[in-house]
Parts: C-alpha cells; sequence; structure tokens
C-alpha cells in the first residue's frame, strides 16, 4: 500500500482523536509536543505549550520547590513523546499540519502551481523557529523575573505564544467555536499578538494556495522537536553511493529541504526541518538510497520497483518478474 | 550548368563510396555478431534495425503516420517533450568510421571521431534518416558539440540547448530549467502541437514503461553466469535511438521473458570463468563494436557499461510530483541535468559513486575505459577515475582509440593481457 495513502489514514484518525476525542471521553493528556490546541474544547488531548508558558511566569526561587518538580515533570513527559515519535509529530500526528495538507489537496485538485523560496531564503529563515522557541521560555520567565537590566513584564506577556498562534484562533472553529476570532484591545501586547494571530491565520489560508506546509517552517514545536532529531527512534538514512543526487526528494519534499538530496555522507538525514513525511522516500528511484528505520528496524526502504509502480501506471506484475521478484 | 551537375555528381559519387564501405564493415560486424552463438532468439528484432545501415538506413526509423523526425544529439534532449507533439526524436550520435573522413572537410583532425561522423552523414546522403529530420537538437555539452551546431545549420534548422556546467548551483538549474521551456516553445512552433498536461502525462508514462523494461533487463544482466553478451546490451539500447519508445518497450519485454527463461535453465552465453570487465569513457556507438568485439572474443565479458549510449540512456527517470504541468516540466528539467553522471560536469561525484555502485552490482573485476581520441572532457577525467578504481582495487585499463580499424591487433594484445592479470588475481 501507499504510504502517503497511510499517513493521511494516520493523520485524519489522528485528527479525529485529537480535535472530538473529548466527546468520546478520550483523554490523552496535556502534554503533548503538538497543536492540538487546548483552546478546543473536545479535544482528546492537548498541546503541552500553554501550560509550559505558564509553569514559567514565576520568580526563579520558585523553581526550587514543588514548581520545579512540576516543571520537570512536564519536560519529562514531552521529552519522551518526542523522542519516541521525533518528527512524527509534525508528520503523521499534528491536527493543524493535517488541515494544512488537506489544504494542499485541494490546491492541486484546482492545479494550481506551487512557488518555491528562493534557496538564500529559505536559509534565511530557518532560525525564526528557534527565535520564537526561544522567546515563548524568555518571555515568561520575565513575567515572574526582571531579567537582563529590565523590570519584570505585564502580567498581559501571559502565554503569549498562545495569544500569537494561528492554531488557537482556527481549530476551535472545527467544534464549531469561533470565539477565538478576535483582537485582545484591552492592552497593548495583548493587541499586537492577538493581531498577529489573525494575520498568520490569513497567512494560513493564502499560502496554502502557493506553498506546502509554509507555517511549519516557522514553528517553535518544530524547533523544539529538532532538539531529538540525533536520539530520536526514527531515522531517516541515506546511502550516499547508492544516491545519484537526482533531485527528486528535495523537490518533492514539503518542507524544501535540500541537504536531503546533496547530502553523500550524513547517514541521518532527518535535519531541522524534516517532518518525516516520507515523501522523499516515495519519489527516490535508487534502492536503498533512502530508508526510514525506527530503532534501527527498516520501515519503508526506497526501491527502484517501488518507484516505477508508483509513476509509471504500470502494475506490480510489469514492474516484478518472476524470477527477479526475490532479489 | 555543367559545373553544377558535376559538383551533384562528384557529391553523389562520394556518397556512393561510403555506402558501399559503410555496407561491408556494417555486414562484417553483423557476421561478428551472429557468430556470438546461443544468442537469444528475440535479439532478432534489434539485428533488423542495424542490418538496414547496409541498405542507406531504409527502414532504420519507421515514422508513425504524420510523425515528424526531431534530430538528437546527447541525452540531454528531454524526449518525454518530443514524444508529447506527437514527433518522433532520433538520436544521431554517430559510430560509423565511413563518414568520418567527410566531417574532417568540417572540422580540425583533432576533433572526436563521432562528431566528425555524424557530420560526415549530414552533409552526404548516406544513411536516410540523416536527412528526415524536421529539425536538429543539440545539447552545448562539449565544445565540439557547440560548434558543431553551427556547421549542421547548413543541412538542418538546428536548435541549441545551453548548458549550464555546475549543476549544483541554483542558477545553474534555474538556467537549465528556462532552456528546457525555451525548447518547447521552438517543438511547438515547429510541430504545430500544443504541449497539453494530458499528453506530456502520457508521454512521461510511455519513456517510464520503457524504463520499467530497461531496469527489467539490467537486473536480469547481473546473473550470474550472464544470459545475455555486452555485446548485445549494447545492441538493444543502441536500438532504442532509432525506434519508437513503445515499439522498442514491447520487443525488450519479449527479450526480458525469453532471458528469464535462460535464468531458470541455466543458458549461459559466456565460458564459466570469464573475465567480468566493465566498459565506460567515451560512447560506444553502433558500428563501433570494436572494443568489446576484442573484450568477448578475448574471454572476457562485457558485464556492465556506464556509457552515454547504453546504461546510463534511460537509467535516470521522471518523477512527477504534484503533478501539474509546471511541475512536470520541472521534473523533466531535474531528471536530465542533476543525476547526469556525464564529465562535462564540474563535479565527479555522482560518476565515481555510480561507477563504484555498478562495480558492486555487477561483480565487476576489471573496468576499461575509453577515450576516443578528441574526446576531451572523458579524458580530463581518466586520473580522477584511475586514483577512484586503485583505492577500490579494482584494476583499470586505458585504451585511446579512434573509430578506424588500425589498432584492433594492438588493442587485441593489450586487452589479453590485460583479462589475463584479472583472472590470475582471483588466485
Ligand atoms: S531521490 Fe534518492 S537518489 Fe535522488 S537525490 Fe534523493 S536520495 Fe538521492
Ligand atoms: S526530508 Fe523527507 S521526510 Fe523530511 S520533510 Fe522532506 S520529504 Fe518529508
Amino acid at each position: 500500500m501507499n504510504v502517503q495513502r497511510i499517513r493521511l489514514i494516520v493523520q485524519f484518525i489522528s485528527f479525529v482523536v485529537l480535535t472530538y476525542g473529548g466527546l468520546f471521553y478520550i483523554d490523552m493528556g496535556n502534554r503533548m509536543p503538538t497543536f492540538s490546541c487546548a483552546f478546543v474544547d473536545d479535544n482528546g488531548g492537548s498541546c503541552f505549550l500553554v501550560g509550559f508558558q505558564h509553569m514559567l511566569a514565576r520568580p526563579f526561587s520558585e523553581f526550587w520547590g514543588d514548581a520545579g518538580i512540576r516543571l520537570l515533570k512536564v519536560l519529562g513527559v514531552v521529552s519522551l513523546w518526542a523522542i519516541v515519535l521525533n518528527k512524527a509529530w509534525c508528520g503523521w500526528i499534528c491536527p493543524f499540519g493535517f488541515v494544512q495538507d488537506l489544504l494542499t489537496k485541494l490546491r492541486n485538485l484546482i492545479s494550481i502551481d506551487m512557488s518555491r523560496f528562493a534557496w538564500m531564503t529559505r536559509t534565511r529563515y530557518k532560525s525564526v523557529k528557534y527565535i520564537l522557541l526561544a522567546l515563548l521560555i524568555l518571555i515568561p520567565l520575565g513575567i515572574g523575573n526582571a531579567m537582563l537590566g529590565m523590570p519584570k513584564l505585564s502580567r498581559d506577556w501571559s502565554a503569549p505564544f498562545c495569544q500569537m498562534c494561528p492554531a488557537r484562533v482556527l481549530m476551535p472553529i472545527l467544534n464549531g467555536d469561533f470565539s477565538e476570532i478576535y483582537i485582545d484591545f484591552s492592552s497593548g501586547p495583548g493587541m499586537f499578538l492577538t493581531t498577529a494571530a489573525i494575520v498568520l491565520s490569513g497567512l494560513f489560508f493564502t499560502t496554502a494556495f502557493v506553498k506546502r506546509r509554509f507555517l511549519c517552517s516557522y514553528c517553535p514545536m518544530l524547533a523544539l522537536l529538532s532538539l531529538f532529531d540525533k536520539i530520536g527512534f526514527t531515522t531517516l538514512r541515506k546511502d550516499g553511493q547508492r544516491c545519484t543526487r537526482c533531485g527528486n526528494c528535495s523537490r518533492a519534499c514539503p518542507m524544501e529541504i535540500r541537504e536531503i538530496e546533496e547530502e553523500k555522507t550524513m547517514s541521518n538525514l532527518v535535519t531541522q526541518d524534516c517532518i518525516l513525511c516520507m515523501r522523499c522516500v516515495d519519489v527516490c528511484p535508487e534502492d536503498e538510497a533512502l530508508q526510514i528505520r525506527f530503532l534501527n528496524m527498516p520501515v519503508y526502504t526506497a526501491t527502484e520497483k517501488g518507484f516505477l509502480q508508483r509513476q509509471s501506471g504500470s502494475s506490480k506484475e510489469q514492474v516484478e518478474s518472476e524470477i527477479t521478484k526475490h532479489d | 550548368m555543367t559545373e553544377q551537375t558535376k559538383k551533384l555528381t562528384k557529391r553523389e559519387r562520394l556518397a556512393n563510396k561510403v555506402k558501399v564501405n559503410l555496407a561491408m564493415s556494417v555486414r562484417e560486424i553483423m557476421d561478428q555478431i551472429n557468430d556470438q552463438g546461443n544468442r537469444p532468439e528475440n535479439m532478432a528484432y534489434f539485428d533488423r534495425i542495424f542490418e538496414t545501415f547496409e541498405h542507406g538506413g531504409e527502414g532504420t526509423v519507421q515514422p508513425r503516420k504524420g510523425e515528424k523526425i526531431i534530430g538528437t544529439y546527447c541525452l540531454f534532449v528531454p524526449e518525454e517533450l518530443i514524444y508529447a507533439t506527437g514527433a518522433r526524436p532520433v538520436r544521431l550520435c554517430s559510430g560509423a568510421y565511413e563518414s568520418v573522413e567527410i566531417g574532417e572537410d568540417y572540422l580540425p583532425e583533432g576533433a572526436c571521431p563521432m562528431v566528425k561522423s555524424e557530420i560526415g552523414f549530414s552533409a552526404l546522403p548516406v544513411l536516410s534518416f540523416f536527412h528526415q529530420c524536421e529539425m536538429l537538437v543539440m545539447p552545448a555539452s562539449c565544445d565540439w558539440k557547440v560548434k558543431m551546431a553551427e556547421i549542421l545549420s547548413e543541412f538542418a534548422p538546428v536548435h541549441m540547448m545551453d548548458m549550464p556546467r555546475v549543476k549544483e548551483e541554483e542558477s545553474s538549474r534555474a538556467f537549465w530549467l528556462e532552456e528546457v521551456k525555451r525548447f518547447i516553445k521552438r517543438l511547438e512552433k515547429v510541430t504545430g502541437v500544443r504541449i497539453t498536461r494530458r499528453r506530456l502525462k502520457q508521454s512521461i508514462q510511455m519513456i517510464q514503461r520503457a524504463q520499467v523494461e530497461f531496469h527489467r533487463f539490467h537486473r536480469i544482466r547481473k546473473a550470474t553466469p550472464p544470459v545475455i553478451t555486452g555485446r548485445d546490451a549494447l545492441e538493444v539500447m543502441n536500438a532504442y535511438f532509432y525506434d519508437h519508445v513503445e515499439d522498442w518497450t514491447a520487443a525488450v519485454s519479449k527479450l526480458n521473458d525469453e532471458l528469464e527463461e535462460r535464468i531458470r535453465n541455466q543458458v549461459q552465453v559466456a565460458r564459466v570463468g570469464a573475465a567480468r570487465i566493465m566498459l565506460t569513457g567515451s560512447p560506444m556507438v553502433f558500428p563501433n563494436w570494436k572494443v568489446p568485439t576484442i573484450i568477448e572474443e578475448m574471454d572476457g565479458v562485457l558485464v556492465a557499461d556506464e556509457f552515454c549510449t547504453s546504461n546510463r540512456y534511460l537509467n535516470d527517470m521522471v518523477a512527477v510530483d504534484e503533478g501539474t504541468m509546471s511541475d512536470m516540466v520541472h521534473a523533466i528539467a531535474d531528471r536530465y541535468l542533476l543525476p547526469s553522471t556525464c564529465p562535462i560536469f564540474s563535479n565527479s561525484v555522482d560518476r565515481k559513486d555510480r561507477l563504484l555502485q555498478l562495480i558492486d552490482d555487477y561483480q565487476v573485476e576489471g573496468v576499461i575505459y575509453h577515450i576516443l581520441k578528441g574526446c576531451h572532457p572523458y579524458d580530463v577525467e581518466t586520473k580522477i577515475i584511475e586514483k577512484l578504481m586503485e583505492g577500490k582495487g579494482v584494476p583499470m585499463l586505458k585504451i585511446e582509440t579512434d573509430y578506424s580499424p588500425q589498432d584492433v591487433e594492438q588493442l587485441r594484445t593489450r586487452i589479453e593481457a590485460f583479462q589475463e592479470t584479472l583472472k590470475g588475481r582471483r588466485g
């Protein structure tokens, strides 16, 4: 079976469970490293960021007590999730990512061409997600502490990332809740952050008709998960000698990752922007040039036959033949 | 007026002489091919194509109804696009010695025999399909080709495709994509057919189906002991130059079925213990069968090759992603540029890895590096490949030759000695 179809099914199931699971009493906790927004009332498990940001908003001294232990617990759970599933959170589970993939399908259906970033632009904006990640930690800390010679920040900055997150605006709509579409005029920071959220929500729709997974490149959750790239259970292997650098992989990659094509020596190619969607493996025509492994066990391997079957419309029988079937 | 007729008859007389000479050497080579013994029955289909060289190329290319012929040089010309306009690509790279001398009227002596031979056939009415082309497409791959375009424009309209030499860079890729788009425009004008999304998709899949058989064929070639000789394999690939892709696919499919039967019945074509050779370097086109014939007559077996006229020709495939028009065009542009192992590109990494992989896959014992005199790109890479083979522990023999039969004896001695050493190494 086609891996992209399996992925779509898995994405659909996680979408339903995470967005409507609450209706069926499913609760997978609120410490998930994925954009299953906590503001979605019927969620069956939610993003850890809202709680995490609130926990950080206290004086440093308090971290030596219960608060610190609670924080460590959250980080422990999140790390565990991140190590076991690493980037599969983005490519296979994230409901917000799923909606973007659906919009891409819609774009393909009405055959609108996609555009690509210039290489320089793509590289330059890579750091944005890390900056956002740093800010979503530093700003809450700044609420509880006077840092860097600045006075404490006002409470209006609390959970700053959630205030500006487009998933908070958009995802509750799927539960019939339109109340998150607002701009908070009560304070400067609130107005700034909630306006950003509205703008990003607009971009979410418009960019879907120009690019694939546009917002993911700037997602701080991707930045966080990328810290586990090297120790995650799922790896993306490349055999440099077998790779012809045909560029199929990077052309099909929704994240416009170039290393996947260029690299010939690095063996694990789960790079910082990779969402483990495995599209690159689909389009790789060289036997065993790319391979997805889980705990070092091969789960999906690029093959010439598989490639030809997917691409040429030939049947399995035509592509395989009796004698060479088992080689 | 007399001046005119005299000139014409002189040209015709010359053409006839070349025709007769070509027919003779083609006959000789066809005999050598048939001498191989134990050949697959389905090779007859391919033999027929090359036998037409004895008769002025009548029937070498059999255009379907209304099909215009577009002549191509090099494998950088996207054939998907030509088929999408309902025209037929015919690759004109030539291996005939007989027309080389004519080509020398147009190019310096130091030029490689292939371009000389090609110009010779364009200048004189020897092989008919050279003169049936609506347009010639010339990628600016090597320096000879760049100038050849200008020379050939005397005989037929030529479309130049400019080529980047540093294929890794963003700018080169964008440049090549533009060249491909410019080619589309020109093709549409020449053929009067617009390339639609549906037509392009169909022609991409048509070639992909040929590649299904191509890759099946090459998996079969990995069988030990081999069930098909290297010369027959070269012939199958060379036939793709002239045949309609669909007919070729059907013929190779039949051949593949037969070869698989052979694996099952353990039919062999080479003596057990023959040296397993890989050929690489400057392209080798029928009837330039000099080197492979010597290899296989001297108790070697040509198990693999890395030629743009053979193994490299169909190896890389177009990968359609989203399937929109621009996506397909992009995929086509990438397919011809990025994975190419042609030495005209600045970086030899891809070629090196490809050679190593072929050695592993086909259990190659020795490499023969073939340079056509005057073929600079392959010549330049010799040292790099020599070092690579040294590191891999695979002996390599470099031979520099042209299309003339003069050095056959000398080559025979060298190749025999090389193959003996290979066998001696087995211990
Ligand atoms: S698709 Fe496969 S062969 Fe092509 S560049 Fe990517 S890894 Fe290499
Ligand atoms: S590198 Fe491969 S798995 Fe990662 S995002 Fe790109 S296509 Fe998906």
